[in-house]
């Protein structure tokens, strides 16, 4: 992987640093850097095909804001990412099986399969990791 | 006179440079891409998307509260 990479760890559920998360890895894919995302923990859980947009993601003030001034979904950038750069994104293989999820519960659209950790840390040693 | 024109009046970032890119992705190089934003952080932001993909911006302005872009698929 090229050292201009970026590597995002995404664990929260919130929609503020989903969207973050999904504005950073769209925007550099598509500025020829590529990015790939770990998702784990509470991130999962928005990550589920059959969650309602309602209900997907919790978070703060600006979570309202977001979803009120309709801004793009968090789905939406990332898979704009895909199409348009070099994007990946991993479920965290201890995040599914403490949830027992199999990977056809996430959206097998965005996700290139699952990953542990130490193989995603590996990988982000040449690149620039950000955690959200 | 670009060869092809994209509205991004209103979108907010990044969705501007997005559409951008789908644009060129699908422009022959050599052609022009005219872009109009709104986004105030456009300026800085098409300047290090040029310099970071390796595409050529011709003019950069603003006209008000509109900013207008030319650039050039070279990559």
């Amino acid at each position: 992987m090229a050292d201009n990479a970026l590597y995002i760890l995404l664990c929260s559920g919130e929609r503020e640093k989903i969207q973050m998360a999904a504005m950073m890895a769209a925007v550099a894919a598509v500025s020829e850097r590529p990015v790939q995302v770990f998702v784990s923990m509470n991130a999962m859980l928005a990550f589920d095909k059959n969650a309602p947009l309602a209900t997907r993601y919790h978070g703060g003030a600006f979570a309202k804001l977001l979803h009120d001034q309709k801004a793009p979904d968090p789905m939406v950038l990332f898979q704009q990412g895909k199409d348009l750069g070099d994007l990946k994104m991993w479920a965290c293989s201890m995040a599914l099986d403490i949830q027992g999820w199999e990977m056809s519960h996430l959206d097998e659209t965005l996700f290139d399969g699952p990953l542990g950790l130490t193989k995603f840390l590996s990988d982000a040693e040449s690149g620039q990791f950000v955690t959200l | 006179m670009a060869d092809q024109t994209l509205d991004a009046k209103g979108l907010n970032c990044p969705l501007p440079i997005l559409r951008a890119k789908k644009a060129l992705k699908d422009m022959a190089t050599g052609q022009t891409l005219e872009i109009i934003a709104t986004d105030p952080g456009s300026i800085p932001d098409f300047e290090a998307f040029c310099r970071t993909t390796g595409n050529q911006m011709l003019e950069s302005k603003q006209d008000g509260n509109l900013y207008k872009f030319l650039i050039k698929r070279t990559a």
